[in-house]
């Protein structure tokens, strides 16, 4: 059998939400695919109170075999660097998974808050908030830059504000069956699998994109990246092909911009989220490897280029029909 | 004898919670309950882009997130005098009603149900059929709800995006307009849904169970076509024998904002306040103590438009993060059974008045309500006319402050934003939660379930399922709460009239 152990941290629970939500399998199915358990999970465990302590202990002490490791949520520091904010049994939460990620096999981070820190990391970051191996770009976070889990891998980071379901579930099948090491991550400690593709693939608003066909207010059709703030062109994820919710929506086929939340600069580095910024008539939001004088050129092009059933349809709720 | 309990973790809730009691020859006559994390939304918004707001409170919670971009989109309206199309309100309704529906199931099988299994019972004769469906992970009940939830999930998708935290919302509407092709297949999942709770939860179809105005049409019900045998009929069969009717009243007074904002301005579901009398609601009398609270820089009550959010730590005295909110200076419950007792629901009314507010009354509610909700749903769907639009783009001020009140799975939140110099000067939550598990206020009155705990008989202090039971009845969601309470004296009398006829007394 394979221990799982699902901590939250200074979460909102909604990557356990999402974590539900997995239906490609679903995790009833996922857990017998696995041969797993979860040993404990806060939101989906009878067990309270002391017991949970003795299974901390259990696996502290090595009598039990803890597999993985999956901590949602930032790490809170603060006040001062005393973790009081977040008080578990006494203790600063902090130092539970301290000593748990020496035990841990495996070691997850599930989220961008755990992962990077996330929302309770922005602004001027009041609660001293970081992720388990980062905080933003920066590695360090709770654990170190030089953590490894027994494994010898580093923490893996299932960036998202949430996780999409299937990105928890398919890396759990991956490390347990052997297939993912350090080959498979990028820089960012997440496994490439998911994130070496663009929020942008495959969104339904691409020949907008194209044409430069845009959306001037919400609820339009048209691309969302030129007016609106839309972020899928620098957002490292697989949303548009993968898709959320049974595979029926995803952020731009709901009508609003890509956020980029998948991102260690997430949310601050993608301020602001409604609008796109532009010098001129130039985004200052262009896609990371376009080169800016080609971008100038191919959109100029594209815009004289573009169909007139793409320039009505780009500002009309519901389709046009153009003769 | 007297003894402290602690219970911590206390789990299967949202979020974080401590919960200590003090027993004193099996009876519980202290509670603490603390919410022991502080999330501080409120400083993380200060001097951002209003429109920020969108972004973060959502992420305040990630099982009630919609409900969170309705409040705020809400607040963001009334700042922006902003206005939305009809289809608009039905689009928000859907989106808000679908994670209401989500959240009460979730609630039921996956929370409040598992205690049902707990070896208190295994005498009871039903244990082992409560196992057979309700164990976490493997009961046969539990496993279908798992995977009805998941196809419920395509009605956010088609509505909504994504779930948690969509951006849909906006002040001026939706951002998903959707066509006659969606609408389809949003209506062919919520038969998928009715099927399942028809054939699981309640056995029967649920204009059948609609038809039950009172106590004595319960019965009748259980005992036709095999109701009984379905896991709300096990669930009516269970409860009053483990003794769930007569725990947990709470403070007997119940408060609703409204639910499902209509575009001719008026709620499906009816504000109110309910102490006895029927009263209107008026969010003036809103105010928040932080006495308790490890928090500063106030005396007394506070409209949240004057409040402030921080922290202090060490403060003497203080157990908890949570603020405690007040309703005209009194201790009130929110959720299900306040948003069914102020909307006068026939059979809610007679649960109240016949067993009095109780664990069972409260669980019985929720699932009634999620009843009355699939229905409704149906109909707002039909409703949408999918050639008009869902969206009017609104002008931002530079000043400006707005409030938006909505009611959530778990009862009334309120969000309030204030706009100077095009930023955000201050920004405010008060979630059903802090209602429900708030600490005492500066008069010393605990909150509501901190009182439905005193009085309680634990049977045995190692297993003290009678409080998990009185605390998840209220469905928590800690990512917001938590503190203590003295009996001064013991709750002998609890008196509530129903329609100014019915007087109880419960012992």
């Amino acid at each position: 059998m394979v221990n799982l152990l699902w901590l939250q941290s200074g979460c909102c629970g909604g990557s356990t939400i999402s974590f539900l939500n997995a239906d490609q399998p679903d995790i009833l199915t996922a857990l017998e695919m696995l041969g797993a358990r979860f040993v404990w999970h806060p939101d989906l465990s009878p067990v309270m109170g002391e017991e949970v302590l003795e299974i901390f202990d259990r696996f502290k002490s090595e009598k039990e075999r803890l597999d993985v490791l999956m901590v949602e949520g930032a790490i809170y520091h603060g006040p001062n660097g005393t973790g009081k904010y977040f008080i578990f049994h006494d203790r600063p939460f902090k130092d539970w998974i301290l000593d748990l990620a020496k035990v841990a096999h495996y070691t997850m981070a599930i989220g961008t808050c755990s992962s990077f820190g996330g929302i309770p990391a922005a602004s001027n970051n009041p609660m001293e908030a970081t992720g388990l191996q980062f905080l933003h770009e920066k590695k360090g976070g709770l654990l170190g830059p030089n953590y490894m889990s027994r494994s010898g891998l580093p923490v893996i980071n299932i960036a998202g504000c949430p996780a999409h379901p299937d990105w928890i579930v398919e890396t759990l099948i991956a490390l347990i069956s052997g297939k993912l090491d350090s080959s498979g991550l990028d820089k960012y400690q997440r496994p490439k699998v998911f994130y070496s593709k663009l929020a942008h693939h495959a969104c339904p608003r691409n020949e907008y994109y194209e044409f430069k066909a845009s959306a001037e207010e919400y609820s339009q059709q048209g691309c969302l990246f030129e007016n609106l703030g839309c972020k899928a062109t620098q957002c490292e994820s697989d949303c548009n092909e993968r898709l959320w919710l049974g595979r029926t929506g995803s952020c731009t086929r709901g009508g609003f911009p890509c956020i980029s939340c998948t991102s260690p600069k997430f949310p601050d580095g993608f301020v602001p989220f409604f609008e796109t910024e532009k010098i001129g008539d130039i985004p200052t939001t262009l896609p990371l490897d376009v080169p800016k004088a080609w971008y100038v050129g191919i959109s100029g092009l594209a815009k004289l280029a573009c169909p007139k059933r793409l320039l009505v349809n780009a500002v009309s709720f519901k389709r046009v029909d153009v003769e | 004898m007297k003894k402290t309990i602690k219970i911590s973790p206390f789990n299967r809730v949202e979020g974080d919670l401590e919960i200590k009691v003090g027993l004193e020859d099996g009876k519980v006559t202290e509670a603490y309950a603390s919410g022991v994390m502080f999330r501080g939304f409120e400083r993380l918004l200060k001097g951002r882009d209003p429109m920020d707001a969108l972004v973060f409170t959502c992420r305040i919670c990630g099982i009630c997130s919609a409900s969170h971009s309705t409040a705020c989109s809400n607040a963001l309206r009334v700042a922006f005098k902003a206005k939305m199309p009809p289809n608009a309100y039905l689009a928000r309704n859907i989106i808000l009603a679908t994670e209401v529906l989500l959240n009460h199931l979730t609630h039921f099988y996956l929370f409040f149900a598992v205690d049902l299994v707990n070896k208190k019972y295994l005498g009871s004769g039903a244990h082992r059929e409560l196992a057979r469906r309700f164990a976490p992970f493997e009961g046969s009940s539990y496993s279908k709800f798992i995977r009805a939830r998941t196809n419920l999930l395509g009605v956010l998708g088609l509505f909504a995006g994504k779930w948690p935290n969509t951006l849909a919302l906006q002040p001026g509407g939706t951002t998903r307009p959707v066509n006659l092709s969606e609408i389809i297949r949003a209506k062919g999942i919520l038969v998928e849904f009715q099927n399942f709770l028809e054939h699981d939860l309640l056995g029967s179809e649920i204009e059948r169970w609609l038809e039950n105005k009172n106590l004595k049409d319960i019965d009748f019900w259980m005992g036709e076509d095999g109701h009984e045998n379905s896991d709300l009929g096990l669930f009516i069969r269970s409860a009053p024998r483990f003794g769930l009717d007569k725990i947990g009243r709470g403070p007997g007074k119940f408060l609703s904002c409204g639910g499902y904002e209509l575009a001719d301005g008026t709620t499906w579901l009816k504000s109110g306040y309910f102490d006895g009398e029927f009263k209107s609601f008026n969010e003036g009398k809103i105010t928040e103590d932080i006495k308790y609270s490890w928090l500063k820089g106030y005396e007394k009550g506070r409209h949240p438009f004057e409040g402030v959010t921080e922290p202090d730590v060490d403060k003497p005295g203080a157990y908890s993060w949570a603020k405690s909110p007040r309703y005209n200076g009194n201790v009130v419950e929110v959720g299900p059974l306040a948003r069914m007792i102020n909307d006068r629901d026939p059979l809610v009314l007679n649960l109240v008045s016949d067993i009095g507010p109780s664990v069972y009354t409260r669980v019985l509610a929720r699932l009634h309500e999620e009843i009355r909700l699939l229905k409704q749903l149906n109909i707002w769907l039909e409703e949408i006319d999918p050639s008009q639009p869902f969206y009017i783009k609104p002008e931002k001020p530079k000043e400006a402050e707005g409030k938006g009140l909505i009611e959530a799975a778990r009862g009334v939140l309120g969000h309030w934003i204030i706009i100077e110099k095009d930023k955000i000067k201050n920004y405010q939550v008060i979630t059903p939660t802090t209602w429900n598990v708030s600490p005492r206020d500066s008069h010393g009155n605990p909150g509501a379930v901190e009182e439905a705990l005193i009085g309680t008989s634990v049977e045995d202090e190692k297993n003290p399922v009678e409080i998990a039971h009185i605390i998840r009845s209220y469905d928590p969601c800690l990512f917001c709460t938590v503190h203590a309470l003295k009996m001064n004296k013991p709750i002998t009398t609890f008196e509530l009239a129903v329609q100014g006829i019915i007087k109880r007394e419960y012992s």
